[in-house]
């Protein structure tokens, strides 16, 4: 069985950060769009742990936690407005919110 | 308390303006006047207190900013800046006081008292960088008068003037930036003062770049052709005493940095770029006075006949000797008084007939004989006739060129034909023939408030031109020191040749004179 | 003597203020007298000065104040009266004092009557300054003075189209002279560093030649201005459309021979560069005889009397261009005197004619008008220089002087300008005064000018009668500071017969014009006559097509070319490419403005771009810098680097 290097790691973080990317492009969906910044977060958490893993060094780890912390704070107040919007115009598709239109 | 004389000068006429804003609207205008009579009686104090003998800066006042960049606070007055400070505080006194019935009149004065301070404060200024603050500020009230008062096109006219300024001043700072960056270089401290920028001698490459930086700040400013054509819009579209205090004073302030900035900071990139700059000039002088003959609009015609005299101040600084420097600085004062006296007087018949355009009018000799007068003595002075003002300006600046090229100063020369070519033309359809339009027929003659203004101007028009001595001599004392001090920075051999030595001069006459 | 200096100098500027007072007002009687006695006084200084010149007195110099002085620049305002400026005053005050009282009557009923005798009193201060100056800066101030008023007075009536034209044509021309005297006077400063006159032409000799023949010829340009030489010369004739006495004071007898003051000013110069003196005379003896032919057909009396000036100052030229300042001077006087008669008394006729100009309208006038007749007549015999009067003694010298000085082509062009004069004169004599009188089918009823008026004109009448009486005074006097060359023909045979010779062919002339013009069968001509019908006087009558010529291919390529400066340079060239700066930015605004349109998608994809092309560089800089060594290589073995 071949031995799961580094570079299997990044290799998914970086997918993961294709398909975050691509569904931060291409959602039209708020929400969806939370998820798919979810995953781009969660793709560096990966890399994040992965790096600190190879190299003995904690500091990447604890940046993970980090990450997650404000992933975790973002998403909060996030959805909050989520909420209020949907409340307010009975959807959350992202071009009905142009109203600072240059 | 004189010894802040000048930071008084700037600042009393903005502390005045904030004032102003609680005045009344009935007593702004006299208060105005009150205010810029005050300012014009200190001025005139400052020249009294003036020592003309002293060719250095005088009533000098240092106050740190930014020390750790070497940004001050630093004012000073020689015998350049001193008489368009005065220039400054008088239009600005007469320009109030013949003010024509404006609305939001208080706004007005009060615009013209802040204008006043950052003319002053050019002029006065030191410092780089207080040179610049001033320089841009001078736009905001300018840019206001001309959008808030002016004609049909005002707003065009005053964002392409603002804009083209900016634009212009934008690479003079960076010019600015990199001159203090090298004087940091060369001496390990940080400095702005126009004055220590005046001992660092740079290399000649370095010259010619940062001569071409601050060239397009002045030139814009000036303005050279070809980038004098916001001019005709911005006097096309300002009110009459917006365009007075443009052409009188803030076209001067290019002229004036060429002096206080390139010559003495970029001697041989000066001597490296006169021709093409006197080349310039030539185009100016006579394309642009072809180019007033062709006006329908005798306001235009002023205002390009500016851009044409201001070519002949041009050559005169470059003539790079005391001869025409002296002159082309005696010749902003003329310029000043003469083009001032005329937008003025184009005032006095727009407020009669809220039109321009030559064609309107005709044998207003006949209906307005005063004002025929005024308009004829001023019309004279502009061409250059002697015993007027503007002669002794253009007579000097020529003269200085003639050291530098025959053929050139032949050419510019022709200043003084094509000036009056256009002049005459226009003073012809105006003035002569016998009176076509009914509208023209019972026009009041001068009036009380417009003589006022025109009364000064007429006296010193004609009073400089015959004793021009009280004014001639702080300059020349002034632009000898700045030409030796050209003569000792310059590197090259050319410079040293085309710029002369006047040290050695007066110790070959002094020997001779042993001689003898 | 500084006094009178002072005062010579300026009474008439007193004059001219006190007159410029009234200038808005109402015809005042006062405005005429006070300006014509202060010039009185004016005179009266200058004889004193006269008197003390020729007692032997030091010349009067004075420097009154500073007027400029900057770097090695030094110019004050100082006045000089020596023998040559004395002689000038004189010309200038006499004519002007008579001309002053004569135009009180000649102005009497015109409404501007103030204005008039304020610009007429200026211009003799102007011209005073120009020939009493010390250096060549206040003869230029002169120089300007005298064109401005000139332009005043030539446009003095301005209503008139062609008056005020003729006013700015006037002052345009002497501008572009003025511009060679301009750089005339820089020569001068930046080779002797000086331009008092004293100490120029005293530096004047240890210059080079080519300096020097620079320095003449751009000063003769000026000169030329002013004195209306040939190409210069337009502006003369359309001057006559100012008032009269303004044609006899200044375009007659002051301030055109201002030109002629220069060259004979300028002498120490001249005499260094005999080969420009050559070209001045030759220029010279060229206008006269240009002048002359075109005063022979021309229907205008006042234009005839011009053209006659213009070619009397062409013989003064070749006096001043052959060294013989004194005799230029001395013709300059002369002609003064003379010439402002015939001007004045064709100012008579033009009133009883009620402004009729053309002498073919007249006739027959001799009746009305003795007095005029007599004066005008005797004034033609003096400028066709017939003994004993003026002209005989200064005319015949310059045709003298061209003879000895061996320039035979000059002096037979002369020559034969001198009987052209004579013809024309008198053909002006014979259609105005005798003839039928052709006016009478014109309606008017002519009358004698007032008394006053023929007494103020009596003096130049005496003038031009025993001005030859003074030469030899004169000779003595002004050879003080001028080379005292005397002209005498070697031997007194060819000496006599070139007099006589001289007289009868002029006399010749004078029975030809009357005989022609003084018969009964003169008729207005009509434009069918044979003569008015051939080539050359169809060239002579349009001054030989040269004002044509300025019009269509100076002035009016000119007024084009300024058109399309303006609408095509200008503000479709220099503007527009301003303003297709600024348009260009704005527009690209415009355009990716789109890219912030608020919405989140597109933001964020812009964003992504961004991201992207900055890792694309950052990875491709990275390349390089890792590379760098290999990329060298493989550039130098291309020969790049």
């Amino acid at each position: 069985m071949m031995e799961i290097t580094l570079n299997h790691y990044l290799v998914l973080s970086t997918i993961l950060f294709a398909i975050g990317l691509v569904g931060v492009m291409r959602r039209k969906n708020l929400l969806m769009l939370f998820f798919a910044t979810e995953i781009l977060l969660n793709s560096v958490n990966i890399a994040f742990a992965a790096i600190s893993h190879f190299y003995g060094d904690l500091t990447g780890q604890m940046f993970a936690f980090f990450v997650i912390a404000i992933a975790a704070s973002e998403v909060a107040v996030g959805l909050g407005l989520l909420i209020v919007w949907h409340k307010r115009h009975g959807n959350i598709d992202l071009d009905t919110m142009s109203t600072m239109r240059g | 308390m004189f010894d802040h004389i000048l930071s008084i000068l700037i600042f009393f006429p903005a502390l005045a303006g904030l004032f102003g804003f609680v005045i009344q609207k009935d007593s702004v205008r006299a208060y105005g006047v009150a205010v810029a009579a005050i300012e014009f009686a200190l001025s005139l104090w400052l020249w009294y207190a003036f020592d003309a003998n002293v060719s250095g800066m005088q009533f000098m006042e240092f106050l740190p900013l930014v020390p750790a960049f070497g940004i001050n606070y630093i004012l000073g007055v020689d015998g350049v800046s001193l008489f368009i400070i005065i220039l400054a505080s008088f239009f600005t006194m007469i320009g109030i006081a013949s003010l024509s019935d404006t609305k939001n009149e208080k706004n007005m004065i009060i615009t013209l008292l802040f204008l006043q301070m950052t003319m002053v404060g050019v002029f006065a200024a030191l410092d780089a960088i207080v040179f610049y603050i001033f320089w841009e500020l001078s736009l905001v009230p300018m840019l206001y008068i001309i959008g808030a008062w002016g004609g049909p096109l005002r707003i065009y006219a005053s964002v392409k003037f603002f804009l083209y300024t900016f634009a212009g001043s934008l690479v003079m700072l960076v010019g600015m930036l990199f001159m203090a960056y090298y004087f940091y270089q060369a001496t390990g401290t940080w400095s702005f003062a126009i004055l220590d920028w005046y001992r660092l001698i740079l290399p000649e490459t370095f010259q010619l770049w940062l001569f071409v930086a601050f060239f397009i700040g002045f030139a814009i400013k000036v303005p050279m052709f070809p980038f004098h054509t916001w001019l005709p819009y911005a006097h096309g579209q300002a009110p009459t005493i917006g365009s007075v205090i443009l052409a009188a004073i803030l076209l001067k302030m290019g002229t004036y940095a060429f002096i206080r900035f390139s010559l003495p900071m970029f001697p041989d990139a000066s001597v490296f770029f006169m021709f093409p700059i006197a080349v310039i000039a030539i185009i100016m002088i006579i394309y642009t006075a072809m180019v007033a003959y062709a006006q329908e609009d005798i306001k235009q015609v002023v205002a390009y006949s500016s851009i044409s005299h201001m070519g002949v101040i041009i050559l005169g600084t470059f003539a790079l000797n005391v001869e025409g420097i002296t002159g082309s600085v005696f010749l902003m004062i003329a310029h000043g008084v003469v083009s001032g006296a005329l937008f003025l007087l184009v005032g006095v018949i727009y407020d009669r007939r809220h039109t321009k355009m030559m064609s309107e009018f005709g044998g207003l000799a006949q209906v307005m004989p005063r004002y025929a007068t005024v308009f004829g003595l001023m019309l004279m002075a502009s061409v250059g006739l002697p015993l007027t003002i503007n002669f002794v300006g253009e007579f000097l600046s020529l003269l200085g060129f003639y050291k530098q090229s025959h053929i050139l100063t032949l050419l510019a020369g022709v200043a003084i034909i094509v000036g009056a070519i256009y002049m005459l033309a226009a003073y012809k359809r105006m003035f002569f023939g016998n009176v076509t339009n009914e509208k023209n027929k019972n026009l009041p003659d001068v009036n009380t408030r417009e003589w006022l203004a025109l009364i000064p101007l007429a006296i010193i028009t004609v009073w400089l031109g015959v004793y021009p001595k009280p004014v001639l001599e702080p300059i020349n004392n002034s632009v000898e020191s700045i030409v030796q001090l050209m003569h000792e920075k310059s590197i090259t051999a050319e410079a040293k040749e085309r710029i002369p030595n006047l040290i050695k001069d007066a110790e070959a006459a002094t020997s001779a004179q042993e001689a003898h | 003597m500084e006094f009178y200096l002072y005062l010579a100098l300026f009474a008439p500027l007193a004059g001219s203020l006190f007159a410029s007072l009234f200038g808005a007002s109402k015809k005042n009687l006062i405005a005429g007298l006070v300006p014509s006695l202060l010039l009185f006084t004016s005179f009266v200084s200058s004889t004193i000065l006269l008197v003390h010149i020729l007692s032997g007195g030091e010349a009067v110099h004075v420097e009154m104040m500073t007027w400029m002085a900057t770097g090695d620049l030094y110019i004050p305002f100082g006045f000089l009266v020596d023998e040559v400026s004395v002689t000038m005053m004189m010309v200038v005050t006499i004519v002007s004092t008579v001309v002053h009282f004569y135009s009180i009557g000649y102005m009497d009923h015109d409404k501007a009557f103030n204005r008039f005798f304020a610009w007429l009193s200026a211009f003799v201060f102007s011209m005073m300054v120009l020939v009493m100056s010390d250096n060549f800066a206040g003869l230029f101030i002169g120089w300007e003075g005298v064109g401005l008023c000139s332009w005043a007075l030539i446009g003095f009536w301005y209503h008139k189209e062609s008056a005020t034209w003729a006013a700015n044509e006037a002052f345009i021309m002497n501008r572009i002279a003025d511009l060679g005297m301009l750089i005339g006077i820089f020569l001068v400063y930046w080779n002797t560093g000086t331009l008092q006159y004293n100490e120029a032409f005293a530096a004047m000799p240890s210059l080079e030649t080519d300096v020097l023949v620079w320095t003449g010829i751009f000063l003769f340009i000026g000169a030329m201005g002013k004195s209306a030489q040939f190409p210069l010369h337009t502006w003369l004739a359309d001057a006559m459309e100012g008032p009269t006495p303004v044609s006899a004071l200044i375009h007659a007898a002051t301030m055109v021979t201002a030109g002629v003051y220069l060259v004979v000013r300028a002498n120490p110069l001249y005499d260094m560069i005999p080969e420009v003196g050559i070209f001045i005379a030759s220029l010279g003896a060229f206008v006269a005889l240009f002048a002359a032919s075109m005063a022979l057909v021309n229907r205008d009396m006042k234009r005839i009397i011009a053209y006659s000036t213009l070619s009397q100052l062409g013989y003064m030229f070749v006096a001043a261009g052959l060294g013989a300042y004194w005799v230029a001077l001395f013709h300059l006087m002369a002609h003064a005197f003379f010439k402002a008669l015939l001007f004045l008394g064709a100012g008579n006729v033009m009133h009883a004619m009620h402004d009729e100009l053309d002498p073919f309208k007249m006739g027959g006038l001799k009746k009305a008008m003795k007095w005029t007749f007599i004066m005008m007549t005797l004034a033609s015999v003096a400028l066709a220089g017939i003994f004993p009067l003026a002209g005989f003694f200064s005319k015949d010298l310059i045709l003298e002087v061209a003879f000895i000085e061996h320039h035979y082509v000059i002096y037979s062009v002369l020559l034969f300008t001198a009987g052209l004069t004579a013809f024309y004169s008198f053909r002006l004599v014979a259609l105005i005064f005798h003839g039928e009188e052709r006016y009478k089918l014109f309606g008017v009823h002519p009358h004698e000018a007032y008394k006053f008026m023929l007494i103020a004109m009596s003096p130049l009448l005496l003038l031009a009668i025993i001005a030859g009486a003074f030469k030899m005074t004169y000779f003595e006097m002004v050879t003080a500071v001028l080379p005292a060359t005397e002209y005498h023909v070697h031997s007194a045979m060819t000496y006599w017969i070139m007099t006589i010779g001289t007289q009868l062919f002029v006399i010749l002339a004078i029975a030809y014009a009357y005989k022609k013009y003084a018969n009964s069968n003169v008729k207005v001509p009509d434009g069918t006559s044979k003569m008015e019908n051939r080539l050359c006087y169809k060239i002579l009558s349009n001054q030989y097509y040269i004002p044509y010529f300025y019009e269509e291919y100076l002035v009016k390529p000119y007024r084009e070319l300024s058109a399309v400066f303006w609408k095509q340079v200008d503000l479709k060239v220099v503007d527009a490419t301003v303003d297709g700066i600024a348009n260009i930015i704005y527009t690209t605004g415009e355009k990716t403005r789109g890219m912030q349109s608020g919405n989140l998608s597109t933001m964020l994809k812009w964003m992504v771009v961004g991201t992207v092309a900055l890792l694309t560089l950052a990875v491709v800089f990275g390349l390089a810098v890792r590379y760098s060594v290999e990329i060298n290589a493989i550039l130098s073995a291309l020969g790049v680097k």
